[in-house]
């Protein structure tokens, strides 16, 4: 329960040198967040109406899962947690349009 | 009025009556005073353009710590006054350059406030949000989720199917928080159709954003309830009730407000027909 | 059970209202009166301030620099 008063007003934090490069780290790995989510929508779909070879899937979800690994290492690299990059693409099916 | 002294209104009400309303304090200190405008009476204060002028104003407005210490004050006589007699809130920010002027502007509009006045009297504004519980919080018959994040561990010495299982895994997640979602939002339809039963009005407000309510979980309702003065009780009853009956859902009840969303048209989001 | 409440009793201090709620209900609520009026000082009678969209983006503001 939120009781306090929120603040809005920024400071920008001189007394940490990170903090700009941090904007943009989170800048970046947001858009990389993103695309991340939308492949392994893809390749989930693609998995479950049979357009791909169990080899394909395989190294379809081999790769994702590097990828997801990796995530995880780069955005604690910037002292950021997944949840700060605040994407979140909602259900599975509507997202990839069809 | 000299040039650069202004008007701030902040309710109309039919009658004040006697009410003393020299006791409140206002906006910037300022005393509050009652103004009668075109058969209605507004509760004022005399304010300084030099802050509370057009050009000033915005200005002003992007200091939040002055907005704040406005919108307290300009709330606290509402919340007071409406104590005293059935008043309809004014936007924040309505000033006018006189008492004359006011009372020509409100001229045209006496039937219309009449009628909301009369909505409004004897009756209070209740706000409820709901906040979509994450699945991993909710009792674990209610989860969607499989409880063990395993889902099938990677297979053979050299991880093969390693991949595979990911997927899988991802799959059930995703499915899982679609299901959350989904019975989230039926679960904040039914709460408000439950609560649009119970009071004389209501209205859906859009949902906060998270970085203005604080909370990252979705907010599923942002409703605001005309009930009864007295019924109060009964209604936090509700409010509790439906919280119990939803356990995908976070309710947060606030109130007793004055009707601030009940002061405008009648036309504006009528929420009480989509309930059904 | 999931109920959070923040009643707030007739004499307890405006400063216990979360300020959110506070600024959506003042800034988007109450009755909204406009009008122009010609009086021979041609003053600007109104002024109403629309302060959703400062609140947006002093939130747009907010995202960009977390």
């Amino acid at each position: 329960m939120t009781n306090q008063p929120v603040r809005y007003r920024l400071d920008s934090d001189e007394d940490d040198p990170r903090s700009a490069e941090r904007g943009l780290a989170s800048l970046v790995l947001t858009i990389v967040e993103l695309l991340r989510q939308l492949m392994e929508r893809q390749a989930i779909r693609r998995v479950e109406d049979g357009t791909v070879t169990d080899e394909q899937a395989e190294r379809l979800g081999y790769n994702l899962m590097l990828l997801d690994e990796r995530m995880t290492e780069l955005t604690e690299k910037f002292g950021l947690t997944r949840e700060d990059l605040n994407i979140d693409l909602g259900p599975l099916g509507p997202l990839l349009g069809d | 009025m000299s040039d650069d002294r202004g008007v701030w209104a902040y309710a109309i009400t039919a009658d004040a009556g006697d009410q003393d309303v020299s006791w409140l304090t206002g906006v910037a200190d300022a005393t509050v005073r009652t103004a009668p405008a075109a058969g209605l009476t507004v509760l004022v204060s005399d304010v300084d353009l030099n802050e509370f002028g057009e050009a000033a104003l915005r200005r002003n407005l992007e200091d939040l710590d002055w907005l704040e210490g406005v919108a307290r004050a300009h709330h606290e006589v509402i919340a007071v006054g409406s104590k005293l007699f059935p008043l309809l809130p004014t936007r924040l920010a309505t000033v006018y350059s006189s008492d004359a002027s006011m009372a020509a502007v409100l001229g045209g509009r006496r039937d219309e406030l009449l009628a909301a006045l009369e909505r409004v009297g004897g009756r209070v504004e209740w706000g409820v949000k709901a906040y979509a519980v994450p699945d991993s919080e909710q009792p674990e018959a209610m989860r969607h989720e499989p409880a063990s994040a395993e889902g099938g561990a990677p297979a053979g010495a050299g991880g093969r199917g390693a991949g595979l299982s990911y997927l899988k895994r991802r799959k059930a997640q995703l499915s899982a928080q679609a299901e959350s979602q989904r019975s989230a939002a039926a679960g904040a339809h039914a709460v408000h159709g439950h609560l649009c039963r119970r009071a004389a009005d209501a209205r859906l407000h859009p949902p906060q954003s998270p970085q203005l309510s604080g909370d990252k979980r979705p907010m599923m309702l942002n409703a605001a309830y005309l009930v009864d003065a007295g019924d109060g009780t009964g209604f936090a009853s509700e409010v509790a009730a439906a919280a119990d009956a939803h356990p995908e859902l976070d309710l947060n009840l606030t109130g007793p407000w004055p009707p601030y969303s009940f002061a405008g048209d009648e036309g504006q989001s009528p929420a009480r027909r989509d309930s059904g | 059970m999931t109920l959070s409440r923040e009643l707030v009793p007739a004499d307890v201090p405006s400063q216990r209202i979360a300020l959110v709620d506070l600024l959506d209900r003042v800034l988007s609520g109450g009755v909204v009166i406009t009008g122009e009026i010609t009086l021979s000082m041609a003053d600007v009678d109104l002024v109403t301030i629309s302060l959703r969209a400062l609140l947006a983006s002093v939130s747009a503001l907010a995202e960009e620099s977390t």
